[in-house]
Formats: structure tokens, C-alpha cells, sequence
């Protein structure tokens, strides 16, 4: 039955850039050599190490993102594996932002490869993303290809940039969404994954366009949450997801190169991690009452525990020292293969609280010079002394916050 | 393969007012003349009080990665390969 709310009839004003295999590709714009051939990066370049992007010319092999160097190498034996340059990709970064910023003041970075811009009032939006895509090859690289939805929301330009890879310029708008719906499958709709196809199966919806035709009654059945209103007015163009959700936790994890067992081995790389989180969180203006650790053992042990703090914690020392009070309550004596960290029920960090035997005010001024120390020379120049040694653990992972140049 | 060198060199380096850009011209390394023919990307870090350029250039036998410090204005291969 045809549903009642119509698509939405206003012109697109939302174009989304993804860089097509993005590490890959700009390690094949970087070196000319690689270009043509299957290369994937990978967190380390053994057997185990696992793939972050493989190249257009790798994936023509089937070589997928999650998948072991050694899987890849059996799908392709020639395939060329480089480890991350961190420092690159997030420059190439910044250069997108930089120059998606004059296009209009309204750049939302996704993730590092990802970007959103809201472009308002031009005559022809998809002259802008023509011109956008060709800017980039031109000013950034000519091997860094780009895919641009357009679309009335976010949603329908994202789904649209996922529908020509690589280098493609798709609009999904009034006029032509039937058209494009009956192009994709449900698994190609942003934010519909295995378990919610099978709840659409069940509803008797296997297609996009099934799904559009699908009255709000029948979603209501196949999803059994709000959800589906949401799902009734973006498949119409209608935007619902352009709420920046407010950050509830920080944190990173990190898989060793090799287990480690000793607590001696495990606490300076502990501290990094905590480094870096906290380095984040206090720069986006917050502090945190909770502390998570979780470990996995090489014997295939789990361990994940939390804790509420009593007052909210800003400074590293500090949430360094409520981690390793949860790194001691593990109950496996046993290598660790995989930590994690992080904080949560984030405040504010604005009306600090003066606690009775700390001088809080000094801590946080020591902590503000530390973060402009390393924001402005470069990560861990200034660091705890507990991350002593951790020089070969936690190399720089691809993060795209900080642009790192002057 | 590639291969990690890190060790001097020597490097001439062009400017054009009209393009506003900089690229490396060509490189001496272990006494043989390379023209560069391509600067597959340009770009920057800094580390500590120096900030970085890295020029990852192509000659027709061979790709260098080219690190200025633009604190002492010395340069460095990082990085030598089979161009092709």
C-alpha cells in the first residue's frame, strides 16, 4: 500500500564524500609504483595482522576489510601489504577539510575517510560535487578517488555514495528515488545490518523498495521499536539523522604485537592508552566519574569490569591509577593478547569541584599546559612517567582529530 | 621491495612563483643523479619544535621518500624502491 508521506520534494542540499579504499589509495598516490596493483594496509604486515583497506585492485580478488594478511594472501599470493602511515593519511585529511571548507562552512568529518557538507543555495549541487571530486585530484592527488552522494539528507547521500565505487556522483532525490531503491538491497541501506534484515524478512520486506512500500504499520511490526518511524520518513528523504549525539565515552584499545603476561610489561602500555584517551577527552572539554578496562588472554579468558568513580576525573594520573585498580582485580594470570580502555559518564569539565585535600585548581592548569605541550609539538612529548618504556607498544593508530602541522 | 634507508642527501629544490609550489628537482644519491619526474604526494608533520616536509618523489629507476627538517633545512631518504 502506498503510504500516506509523500518524498520529500526539496532539492538536494547534502553531499557525501567517502575516499574509496582510503589508506590504499593515498599509499598508491604517495608511491606511483603501487598503483595498478593489489595492495592492502594492514596493522602489521604478518600472517596475523589485520587488514584496514584494501586496494580497488585488491578487492577485485575478494580481499575485504577484517580479513588476515595471510587469508588475503591466499586469495591473491602477490599482494602487497604496507603498514599504516598514520601521519599521512591524517594530513590528507585535513587537506580535505581544508578544502571542503570553502565550498561551504558546513563540514561534518565522519570518520577519516568520510565527510558530510551541507551545500545551500547553489544552482546545481551536482556541478558542486563535479567540482569538489575534480578539486581533489587535482589539488590533493590524482590517484585519490572519491565517491559523492547527493540527496535531500544524510541518509539518502550516504546510501548514494555507496552506490558507484569507485569515483562516482550519485543523487537519490524526489525524482528518481524508485528508480535508485530498485537498485539496492536491503543490506546496502545504511544502518540496516544481517539482524535487521532477517526482522525484515520475517515482516515479509525483502527489498529497499519493498521496505518503502511497506506501510508504517507493517515496520512497526518488523522493527517493534521506534525505530521504525524513523526508518518510515528517511526512506522518504525526510531527515532524521542529522543529530550530532552527545559523546558519552572515550576510549582505545589495542592488540599487542605479542601477549604480554607481567603486570610490569602490561601497566606502561596501559598508561598510553590512558595518555591518549584522556589527552581526547579533556580536549573535547569533558572529565568522567567511570573508568572500563577489558582484557583478552591468549588462552581465550575474557575480562570486563567497570567502575563509578565518587567525582568526576580529568587528569591522566588519576585515571591511569583507577585502571590499574581494575587491572588488578582480573582474575586470569594468564598473557594478554588485547586491552582496552576507556571512561564514561562524561561531565562537562567547566565548574570544577574543589575537593578538601587536593588542590584541584593546580592539577587542572598542570593538565591544560600538558595537552597544549602535546597538541602543539606533537603527541606524548610530554607524557606520565608511567608510559617509561612503551616506546615499541602502541604505535600512532590512525586517529583524524589533530591535525599535528602548524 | 621497498627498503628503509635514513641517511643524508643531497637534493635540489625548485619553486614556481606563479603555481605557488615547491618540489624537489632532483636527487644525488650514492653519487649517481636521479631527475625526479613525479612527486607522487607532498606532506607534513611535526615532531617536537620541527616541523617536516615529505616529499615521496619518482624517478624513472627508482621512488624516494624525501624528508626536509625546516629546522636545520637538512634532508633525509627515508625510503628507496623500484619505481616500477
Amino acid at each position: 500500500m502506498q503510504s500516506e508521506l509523500p518524498f520529500n520534494p526539496a532539492p538536494s542540499t547534502v553531499v557525501h564524500i567517502d575516499i574509496n579504499s582510503c589508506f590504499a589509495t593515498i599509499e598508491q598516490q604517495a608511491r606511483p609504483y603501487l598503483r595498478g596493483k593489489p595492495l592492502a594496509v594492514a596493522a602489521y604486515d604478518t600472517p596475523n595482522g589485520v587488514i584496514l583497506a584494501p586496494s580497488i585492485e585488491a578487492k577485485r580478488y575478494g580481499i575485504k576489510t577484517g580479513m588476515r594478511v595471510r587469508e588475503g594472501r591466499e586469495r591473491f599470493p602477490g599482494l602487497i601489504v604496507r603498514t599504516p602511515d598514520a601521519l599521512m593519511y591524517r594530513y590528507v585529511h585535513h587537506r580535505f577539510r581544508e578544502i571542503l571548507g570553502e565550498y561551504t562552512p558546513e563540514v561534518f568529518p565522519k570518520s577519516i575517510d568520510e565527510f558530510v557538507l551541507y551545500v545551500r543555495g547553489t544552482v546545481d549541487i551536482r556541478a558542486t560535487a563535479r567540482e569538489i571530486k575534480e578539486r581533489i585530484r587535482r589539488d590533493v592527488g590524482e590517484w585519490i578517488w572519491t565517491s559523492a552522494g547527493i540527496g535531500p539528507t544524510r541518509f539518502t547521500a550516504k546510501v548514494a555514495a555507496g552506490m558507484k565505487k569507485p569515483d562516482g556522483l550519485t543523487e537519490i532525490n524526489h525524482k528518481n528515488f524508485l528508480a535508485q531503491y530498485g537498485r539496492l538491497e536491503l543490506l546496502d541501506l545504511h544502518g540496516i545490518n544481517l539482524h535487521l534484515q532477517r526482522r525484515l524478512w520475517r515482516a515479509g520486506i525483502t527489498t529497499p523498495l519493498a521496505m518503502y512500500r511497506a506501510s508504517l504499520q507493517t515496520l512497526k511490526v518488523a522493527f517493534n521499536s521506534v525505530v521504525a518511524h524513523y526508518w518510515y520518513s528517511r526512506l522518504r528523504g525526510w531527515e532524521v539523522d542529522d543529530v550530532e549525539f552527545a559523546r558519552r565515552s572515550y576510549g582505545n584499545s589495542y592488540s599487542l604485537p605479542r601477549p604480554l603476561g607481567a603486570p610490569e610489561e602490561l601497566t606502561p602500555v596501559l598508561a598510553k592508552l590512558v595518555n591518549k584517551m584522556a589527552f581526547r577527552m579533556r580536549k573535547a572539554g569533558y572529565q568522567a566519574a567511570g573508568v572500563y578496562l577489558s582484557l583478552s588472554y591468549k588462552n581465550g579468558a575474557y575480562f570486563n569490569r567497570q567502575r563509578t568513580l565518587p567525582e568526576a576525573l580529568f587528569d591522566t594520573r588519576d585515571i591511569y591509577k583507577a585502571a590499574v585498580k581494575i587491572l588488578k582485580m582480573s582474575p586470569y594470570n594468564a598473557p594478554v593478547k588485547k586491552l582496552a580502555v576507556g571512561c564514561f559518564n562524561l561531565r562537562k569539565a567547566s565548574g570544577l569541584q574543589l575537593e578538601l585535600f587536593e588542590p584541584t585548581g593546580k592539577k587542572f592548569r598542570a593538565m591544560e599546559a600538558f595537552d597544549r605541550a602535546n597538541d602543539r609539538w606533537g603527541d606524548f612529548v610530554i607524557t606520565t612517567g608511567t608510559m617509561l618504556e612503551t616506546e615499541d607498544y602502541v604505535p600512532d593508530r590512525i586517529a583524524f582529530g589533530s591535525p599535528l602541522v602548524a | 621491495m621497498p627498503e628503509k634507508v635514513n641517511a643524508p642527501v643531497s637534493v635540489s629544490m625548485s619553486y614556481d612563483s606563479k603555481t605557488r609550489k615547491v618540489f624537489p628537482k632532483s636527487v644525488i644519491w650514492d653519487n649517481r643523479l636521479y631527475a625526479v619526474t613525479k612527486v607522487g604526494l607532498h606532506h607534513k608533520y611535526r615532531e617536537g619544535r620541527s616541523l617536516y616536509h615529505v616529499f615521496s618523489v619518482t624517478t624513472p629507476t627508482l621512488f624516494f621518500r624525501l624528508v626536509l627538517d625546516t629546522e636545520t633545512l637538512h634532508w633525509r631518504l627515508e625510503e628507496i624502491a623500484d619505481a616500477v
